[in-house]
């Protein structure tokens, strides 16, 4: 993350944030959207999701339907780092459970479920670890995101080399 | 209606149909019932299941015929091969991830999609199972939820939202994890929902039911030392009969007594002894209020339901809600007190089961506060250390005595009539429309007048307060006073008589606000597959009864009367005020 998004992170305020979108179109999805990305761990802490609810006068339970809908929502903090791995099926048969395997191991991550969950966060928040149905990117497969960055043709060699190097970078 | 009727051809046959009706009816109306699962007239059409496709000449696709229109000259293949099988694949994939427990299910024998199953000739699921198994909430007094039996039609979500404007719950997730949740999945218990019911009475599954408390109660009819005391609510002997299999509005209040008795019940009185005795505080509340200076409009609180709805979302307004307990709880203080000092029994040996129409009484029964008699005897030094006992020991409702009538064997139809017994068994008409939207109003008018004005009611029937409009509004005049009134049911419209009166813009001096469609007969513990229709035939058998009764007005009860003159005195009093009033207080969710 940018220092400039660590900046406006202090700058704006929920209420301002909410002001903003209210009454528009979408606005909850919206709100939630801006929200997240203000939180240091890009994820909508329960308070927040009580505040949404509260200020927008909207019922608690569709606050939560909505932030459960979007897989790009987050209930749990995420970590500073990203490690998404496609599991659609032209990657899948080309390996990406074993890269989703190698990823797991080598962030020290242990009992994650994939029929269960679609993401996994390390207990320091150094690296989440996510599930997509599929990237769109299927000539490249297998396909994996790391920091946002898409890398295609993936091996398990070069995505414990990609991880070793985030741990290398320090905190961001 | 529309003006302009169109002709359809439904399986070739020409019929004209009113264009503002959807497919469904236009077929129904051409003989054809077409299946569906989804949808429910008047609470919920989102079109999910697929089940009710029909083949539209010209459309490419099956069209869902609950949401579909008609047009001119349309051509419908109701049961064409494809039909037939796009139906039965829809409901095979449900059935793939729906739990085989029909033979154990609170449902079994009143779930739609059992017969769904069946009308479709579902014989084998060719579908593997690919939802995860879901965990049961039971965190409510009044309703279970397993989700593993829903079938995500949408119903409860609507019922609650649209219906009640309670929200406790939605749709959450997406693809194979959507699901209905409550906030952070945490169960009702920690949401705002009121334990209505309505959502169970709308689900076509076994998704949602009451909590069972059927056990408990046989448990106690077993024991020996035991006074068993049961009383039913006004509501259950015009919905009795239905749960078990009797025509809508079958009124069996005989039958229900004879069949209580033969379950093994002590004593079966009724809890319409204490409506009339709800009357006889609520109207001197009334009264008081309206003459000595208090709280106005005062709004009834005989509904759990509602009352933890303005706990939860009006706590500023509580100040409006009548001190009345509700007369299942009124029954029960009483019954641990002044019964049991009159009929020689230790109040800690009995039991009170009641039999109601609401899922919203199981929490009233087990609110802490609502313990009357125990403190009653406690203050005389009559308890042990360490003993406790509620008023009320479980809140039964219809559906679960149906089960148990059921269970017993008992023919209810073949049963003779029988009458309540002596003293808590007497009631009046009055007491019985508390069964039905508007009955509290006219039961309170009908006293309220009498000892206002010292003169005879010239009709007792107040027909502005009757029937099943969603808000209903009457003035009386009370001796030059002009009284003015409101009637709402379901929490939707209670919400649009607060909002006035929070806006400080209420015209009215008495509001009655029940929880559920239609009143009690409308409850969320009452028969399932619940439509307008049989909510008016519920309706007017509590007016049939009404008659029946001869006596009408609560005031004229000679047991109740025999309870102030014995027992507590004078309505409001301190007596009154330790057993039969109650206090409420705001709700965090
Ligand atoms: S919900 Fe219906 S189909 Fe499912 S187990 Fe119960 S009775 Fe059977
Ligand atoms: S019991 Fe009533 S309030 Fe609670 S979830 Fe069901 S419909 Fe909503
Ligand atoms: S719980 Fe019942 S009413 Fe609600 S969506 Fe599921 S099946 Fe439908
Ligand atoms: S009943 Fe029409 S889609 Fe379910």
């Amino acid at each position: 993350m940018s220092s400039t998004a660590t900046a406006k992170r202090r700058e704006v305020s929920l209420p301002e944030v909410i002001e903003k979108h209210q009454g528009r179109p979408g606005a909850l999805l919206s709100i939630l959207e801006e929200v997240q990305e203000l939180e240091k761990f890009r994820y909508l802490p329960e308070t927040t999701l009580r505040e949404i609810a509260e200020r927008m006068k909207v019922p608690l339970a569709q606050v939560y339907s909505v932030a459960t809908f979007y897989s790009f929502f987050n209930l749990k903090p995420q970590g500073l780092h990203s490690v998404v791995v496609c599991r659609g099926t032209a990657c899948h048969t080309r390996g990406s459970l074993e890269l989703l395997e190698a990823s797991l191991k080598r962030l020290g991550i242990e009992g994650f479920r994939e029929d269960e969950e679609n993401s996994v966060t390390t207990v320091d928040n150094f690296c989440s670890v996510r599930t997509v149905a599929c990237f769109g990117q299927c000539a490249l497969a297998p396909v994996v995101q790391i920091d946002g960055v898409i890398s295609s043709r993936m091996t398990v060699g070069k995505l414990t080399a990609a991880i070793d190097k985030l741990r290398k970078g320090g905190q961001k | 209606m529309s003006d302009k009727m169109v002709t359809i051809f439904v399986d070739g046959h020409a019929t004209v149909v009113d264009p503002s009706r959807n497919l469904l009816e236009a077929c129904a109306q051409a003989g054809v019932n077409v299946p569906t699962l989804c949808y429910l007239k008047d609470v919920s059409a989102n079109a999910s299941c697929g089940v009710c496709v029909v083949e539209v000449e010209g459309a490419r696709s099956l069209v869902r015929s609950c949401v579909g229109r008609v047009s001119e000259g349309m051509k419908i293949a109701t049961s064409s091969p494809r039909v037939l099988r796009a139906r039965k694949n829809a409901v095979e994939l449900l059935l793939a991830n729906h739990p085989t427990d029909c033979l154990v299910c609170a449902r079994n024998g009143s779930c739609e999609l059992q017969s769904t199953a069946e009308k479709l000739g579902v014989r084998k699921v060719r579908f593997p199972r690919t939802r995860k198994p879901a965990t049961i909430d039971e965190s409510t007094d009044g309703i279970v939820r397993d989700n593993d039996k829903c079938i995500l039609c949408g119903r409860c979500v609507a019922v609650c939202s649209e219906v009640q404007t309670v929200s406790a719950i939605q749709l959450a997730g997406r693809g194979i994890r959507t699901h209905v949740a409550t906030f952070m999945d945490r169960g009702l218990g920690t949401s705002p929902c009121v334990q209505c019911g309505q959502c169970s009475v709308v689900c076509p599954t076994g998704a949602i039911t009451e909590r069972d408390e059927t056990e408990a109660v046989w448990k106690a009819l077993a024991q020996s030392g035991r006074t068993t005391i049961v009383q039913t609510a006004p509501a259950i002997r015009a919905s009795l009969g239905e749960a078990l299999g009797m025509k809508p509005g079958s009124l069996v209040t005989g039958k229900m007594v004879a069949a209580l008795r033969r379950l093994g019940f002590d004593r079966v009185f009724d809890t319409q002894f204490a409506a009339d005795l709800t009357i006889m505080e609520e109207g001197n509340e009334l009264i008081r209020r309206l003459t000595q200076g208090g709280k106005l409009p005062m709004i009834t609180s005989c509904s759990p339901g509602w009352i933890n709805f303005i706990e939860t979302f009006y706590p500023a307004l509580l100040g409006h809600l009548s001190t009345c307990k509700s007369p299942q709880q009124m029954f029960g203080a009483v019954a641990k007190s002044y019964y049991a000092e009159k009929a020689g029994l230790a109040p800690e040996s009995i039991s009170v089961a009641s039999i109601m129409p609401c899922t919203a009484k199981k929490h009233e029964a087990r609110r802490p506060e609502m313990r009357g008699a125990f403190e009653y005897w406690r203050a005389k030094g009559a308890t042990k250390p360490g003993e406790s006992y509620y008023d009320v020991d479980w809140a039964l409702t219809t559906r679960e005595l149906a089960r148990m009538v059921k269970r017993a064997g008992i023919d209810i139809e073949s049963l003779p009539e029988e009458d309540f017994d002596d003293p808590l068994g007497r009631s009046t008409g009055a007491a019985t429309i508390f069964g039905t939207t508007g009955g509290v109003m006219e039961a309170a008018l009908r006293t309220v007048y009498e000892v206002v004005t010292g003169k005879a009611l010239p009709s007792l029937d107040f027909e502005a307060v009757r029937g099943l409009e969603g808000i209903k509004k009457a003035e009386v005049d009370l001796n030059g006073t002009i009284v003015r009134v409101a009637v709402a049911h379901t929490l939707k419209n209670a919400r649009i008589i607060l909002d006035e009166i929070a806006a400080g813009a209420s015209p009215y001096h008495f509001i009655e606000v029940m929880t559920c469609p239609g009143g009690c007969i409308g409850g969320g513990g009452q028969p399932v597959l619940i439509d307008l229709e049989k909510r008016l035939a519920r309706n007017k058998a509590m007016y049939v009864e009404d008659l029946r009764l001869g006596m009408r007005k609560s005031h004229e009860n000679a047991s109740v009367q025999a309870l102030y003159a014995d027992f507590l005195g004078e309505p409001l009093g301190h007596l009154s005020h330790e057993l039969l009033h109650t206090e409420y207080a705001p709700r965090e969710v």
